[in-house]
């Protein structure tokens, strides 16, 4: 029997549930199924991925949203009675999660960052307070519902030869929501989540051209900008895809700079995977330095054109 | 349109928190607020109320001392509010949020649409919308970044992981609203002196069929940090020169 | 004894404040620099009920105490003095004056589109040879037939080149000393009526200043506001008003000082360690959040006293008297903490110290404001 479930709008998600469950599916002595509406012909690879057991869910016509699938994979858990239901944290997951915890009258940590056994219950930590503080929660009913966010764990890799069992899931009841039409991210911007260097642009920049040496910056170091919400909601200057934080990308690249970057904690929580923080801020108490590794007190103006002349210089 | 219910979140101002020197959190001189993406969900409301008429309902659930935050709301174009509020009510975790205020509407509020923000300032679990329209069995569109009302008929432009759904559905439905939907108005003084004039409906715990229990348990708070040393570098040539010295020494470069 | 503001206050401050960081704070130094009077700014302040706020809901205004305009007037300040200034003569004293003289007719015609923030008002008494020395004022004005006609020059009026409606202070009878002036509604447009030029000034330059000449300018009798004779008793209660207008935008400066020296002084570093860390600057810091307190108490006090309608006058000029000079004091010392840079055009400081300077000197000097304070002590 399987214990853990993992839901995902998409393989590559899956795949890092399953490392996510796999982590913890020993702790709670039980197996680890997928419950999949992608990729219906590929549920061996699942099971090659660490899936016990693979629940398959009925295509929905192209009118039907995903969140159709909430009453079939709560009735689904009230009779197996599963441990644990992770989900991806996108805006589907989250919602799904939302309206599978309700139905089953239990708990659900919201973007949880980080998971462990304790005895035999599951033992959770989410941010709340914009990042402020760590909230640890425990269950007080089963399963327990827990949203990841995308990308906090590896894709699991297959180890051949592995068995599990394929179970078809019914059909979800008619819904009374009609998906009208669908569009693509109107701007495809590139995505700073995998950048090895992020360079983030702070309120700290006077105007929108300056962010020309950030860009020149990035560029020297093989890397991606970014920037805050500031700059991004408010000023307009950058795609809001580029905005990193804790309600926008979190990125985890070898090197961070901020330049001009406070260090809000909304935003910092979104770094925090980060191999090498460094800062430039002029403000020597700006919160960014409390979490930086290295950092230059200094006005970004006198700061940034040194700093693309040394790179030059380091390149060669 | 006839019924809109816009639900608000009284919240912690987490610009005022302050990190205690012992590296716990500092709460002792903080300021409250409407929760920031709540404002989005009463600003649509009264934005839908300008086009389409009907009334709007402001609903919270918090301890007394939220009463504040009933003026701000009702300030922000809100008709009439409903307060649940109990000194039990401190730190409700979302299933019980949602159940209180499920209950509390049925009981006496009516409703064709149910906006809420897409998460709280202080919690952001992202629950309570979807876990109330669950309890109420009406369909339930999350993120959302623009909104419009036909007659019975909704039509919602929602935020997908792939892009952008436009989905509809039929009135009574809950819909929670994302930031980018609208820019809250600031309250005139007009607005702001005539809120204590409208009717507020105060509902305790005691009128209450029964408080759900936790589902899930707060077991600790600790202020975030992160474990870095900072290396401070100067801003002259020599410095810049150790800087990216430095950086090529840790290998990220 | 309570020192709380009401939750409609509370929020209120919040509202401006968040009005003045999106609106005010981004234009304030462009229209310092170029003199300008943002009209587009009012309208915005008219939509939000901010230009009428004391003045009860069925003269147009938002039926809100005077206190809670005096804290818009501080919010504003902190942001821009001069907008703050320019709410608070059209309110504290145009709008006030007609609601507290006017009649039925008058309040409906005149003080309902100021109230609405419509129609800007301006308080026209001083002259080039009376400041102070208001008894030296020599406009006349003079019934003929139906109507007065006015006679004389007025210079230094807030709002000269840009109002719609002036409240106009003039001899009817010279020869009753101070039972002898009158006060008149002049209508921007009055036949005579001839608005100056802009003047240029040190500070508070997008606060429009100009002389207002009369010349035969003939306005309806009806126009007098109260009885002939009235008008030095209303002239003093409009000082009166406001004075504590003033003192709130002196109180919005030295926020506005306090604020930006925190952040420079901790941002600031010279041999190794941000200059707060000083003690010569972090007394300089501890000393203006001292008298801001101080500004702000006296401020509040002056107001509440109005709203609980008790004699005032005296807390008025002290209010405006100490926040005055401490709005001075500290400013100057807020450009000496910001060193070389607090000196130079575009740092809000700088802008600070010259707007701070003329609170001493107009709606009554600082002397004045003893001369009304001593001779109520001493009585």
């Amino acid at each position: 029997m399987a214990g853990i479930w993992v839901y995902a709008d998409n393989p590559s998600l899956t795949l890092e549930l399953l490392t996510a469950a796999s982590s913890i599916a020993e702790g709670l002595k039980t197996g680890v199924a997928v419950i999949l509406s992608h990729d219906r012909d590929r549920a061996q690879d699942y099971i090659d991925c660490g899936a016990d057991e693979v629940f398959l869910l009925p295509p929905l016509s192209g009118d039907r949203s995903a969140g159709d699938y909430a009453p079939v994979i709560a009735d689904a858990a009230r009779e197996k009675k599963p441990d644990a239901i992770l989900v991806a944290g996108t805006s589907g997951g989250k919602e799904i999660a939302a309206r599978v915890a309700a139905r089953l009258d239990t708990g659900l940590c919201g973007n949880c960052i980080s998971m462990s056994v304790e005895g035999d219950s599951l033992v959770m930590d989410r941010f709340m307070y914009g990042g402020a503080a760590v909230q640890k929660v425990a269950f007080m009913a089963k399963p327990a519902l827990a949203t990841i966010p995308p990308r906090a764990y590896e894709p699991s890799r297959p180890t051949p030869g592995r068995q599990g069992k394929v179970e078809e899931l019914p059909a979800p009841p008619i819904s009374g929501i009609k998906v009208a039409g669908r569009r693509g991210r109107e701007k495809r911007t590139e995505d700073i989540s995998e950048a090895q260097v992020v360079v983030c642009a702070g309120r700290g920049f006077e105007k929108k051209e300056d962010l020309a040496m950030a860009r020149e910056i990035a560029d020297l170091l093989g890397g991606s900008v970014g920037c805050t919400r500031p700059v991004s909601e408010e000023l307009h200057w950058l795609p809001e895809e580029l905005c990193i934080g804790l309600s926008g990308i979190e990125v985890k690249p070898a090197l961070y700079l901020g330049i001009g970057v406070s260090g809000q904690i909304q935003h910092v929580t979104g770094i925090r995977d980060a191999k090498i923080v460094s800062a430039v801020n002029k403000d020597e108490n700006a919160p960014i330095f409390a979490v930086a590794d290295m950092g230059i007190v200094g006005d970004l103006y006198e700061v940034l054109p040194k700093l693309i002349s040394a790179l030059k210089k380091a390149k060669g | 349109m006839r019924e809109i219910v816009a639900c608000f979140k009284w919240v912690i101002d987490e610009a005022y928190i302050r990190r205690g020197s012992g590296g716990d959190l500092d709460l002792s001189a903080v300021n409250y607020k409407i929760s920031d993406y709540d404002r989005n969900a009463i600003e649509e409301a009264v934005r839908l109320k300008e086009k389409c008429g009907g009334s709007i309902t402001a609903v919270t659930v918090g301890v007394p001392e939220a009463t504040r935050g009933i003026k701000d709301a009702l300030s922000r174009g809100a008709d009439r509010a409903v307060f649940i509020a109990d000194a039990l009510f401190a730190g409700l975790e979302p299933s019980q949020t949602a159940s209180v205020l499920s209950e509390a509407i049925r009981a006496g509020t009516q409703f064709d649409l149910i906006l809420c923000g897409e998460g709280s300032s202080d919690l952001y679990a992202q629950q309570v919308g979807p876990r109330l329209a669950e309890k109420l069995g009406i369909p339930c569109i999350c993120y959302v970044q623009k909104l419009d009302v036909e007659g019975d008929l909704l039509t919602a432009e929602r935020r997908v992981e792939e892009g952008v759904e436009v989905v509809e559905a039929k009135l009574p439905a809950l819909v929670t609203v994302l930031p980018d939907i609208n820019t809250p108005r600031i309250p005139g003084v007009k607005d702001t002196l005539t809120a204590s004039k409208k009717p507020v409906v105060t509902v305790t715990a005691a009128e209450l069929k029964s408080i759900a229990e936790a589902r899930l348990k707060t077991t600790g708070i600790t202020a975030f940090r992160m474990e870095r040393s900072c290396e401070r570098f100067g801003t002259d040539d020599k410095e810049i020169t150790r800087f990216v010295g430095a950086l090529r020494k840790k290998g990220v470069i | 004894m309570d020192f709380k503001l009401t939750e409609e206050q509370e929020l209120i401050r919040r509202n401006i404040r968040e009005f003045a960081l999106k609106h005010v704070e981004p234009i304030a130094a462009e229209i310092d620099e170029n003199s300008r009077h943002p009209a587009e700014l009012f309208a915005k302040l008219a939509e939000g009920d901010w230009m009428g706020m004391p003045i009860p809901q069925q003269y147009g205004g938002a039926g809100a105490d005077y206190l809670t305009h005096i804290i818009a007037v501080e919010e504003l300040s902190r942001s821009c003095s001069s907008t703050g200034f320019t709410v608070s003569i059209h309110v504290g004293i145009a709008c006030m004056l007609l609601l507290l003289f006017g009649n039925e007719e008058q309040k409906k015609k005149y003080l309902v589109p100021m109230a609405k923030g419509k129609h800007l008002g301006a308080f026209v008494l001083t002259e080039p040879g009376a400041g102070t020395d208001v008894m030296a004022a020599t406009t006349t004005a003079v019934l003929n037939g139906n109507d007065y006609v006015l006679n004389g020059t007025k210079t230094f009026i807030s709002n000269g080149p840009i109002a719609d409606t002036y409240i106009v202070f003039a001899w009817t009878d010279k020869s009753a000393g101070r039972k002898g002036m009158s006060c008149f509604i002049v209508p921007k447009g009055s036949p005579g009526l001839k608005p100056g030029e802009h003047f240029k000034k040190m500070g508070l330059r997008s606060s429009q200043t100009s002389e207002v000449v009369f010349k035969d300018c003939r306005i309806p009798k009806e126009n007098i506001i109260g009885q002939p004779g009235q008008g030095m008793g209303i002239a003093m209660t409009g000082f009166d008003h406001g004075r504590v207008g003033i003192a709130a935008q002196c109180v919005g400066i030295l926020q506005a000082a306090l604020d930006e020296s925190v952040k420079y002084s901790k941002e600031r570093v010279q041999f190794g360690n941000p200059i707060a860390r000083n003690q010569a600057i972090a007394w300089m810091i501890a000393d203006m959040a001292t008298d801001l307190a101080a500004a702000r108490f006296l401020t509040y006090h002056a107001a509440w006293l109005k709203d609980q309608k008790q004699p005032f006058s005296k807390e008025a000029s002290m209010a405006k008297l100490f926040g005055a000079e401490a709005a001075m004091r500290h400013t100057i010392k807020a450009v000496q903490i910001h060193g070389g840079y607090g000196y130079i055009k575009g740092q809000k400081v700088e802008r600070l110290m010259r707007d701070a300077k003329i609170p001493e000197i107009y709606e009554g000097t600082s002397e004045a404001q003893r001369m009304v304070i001593s001779g109520n002590v001493l009585r």
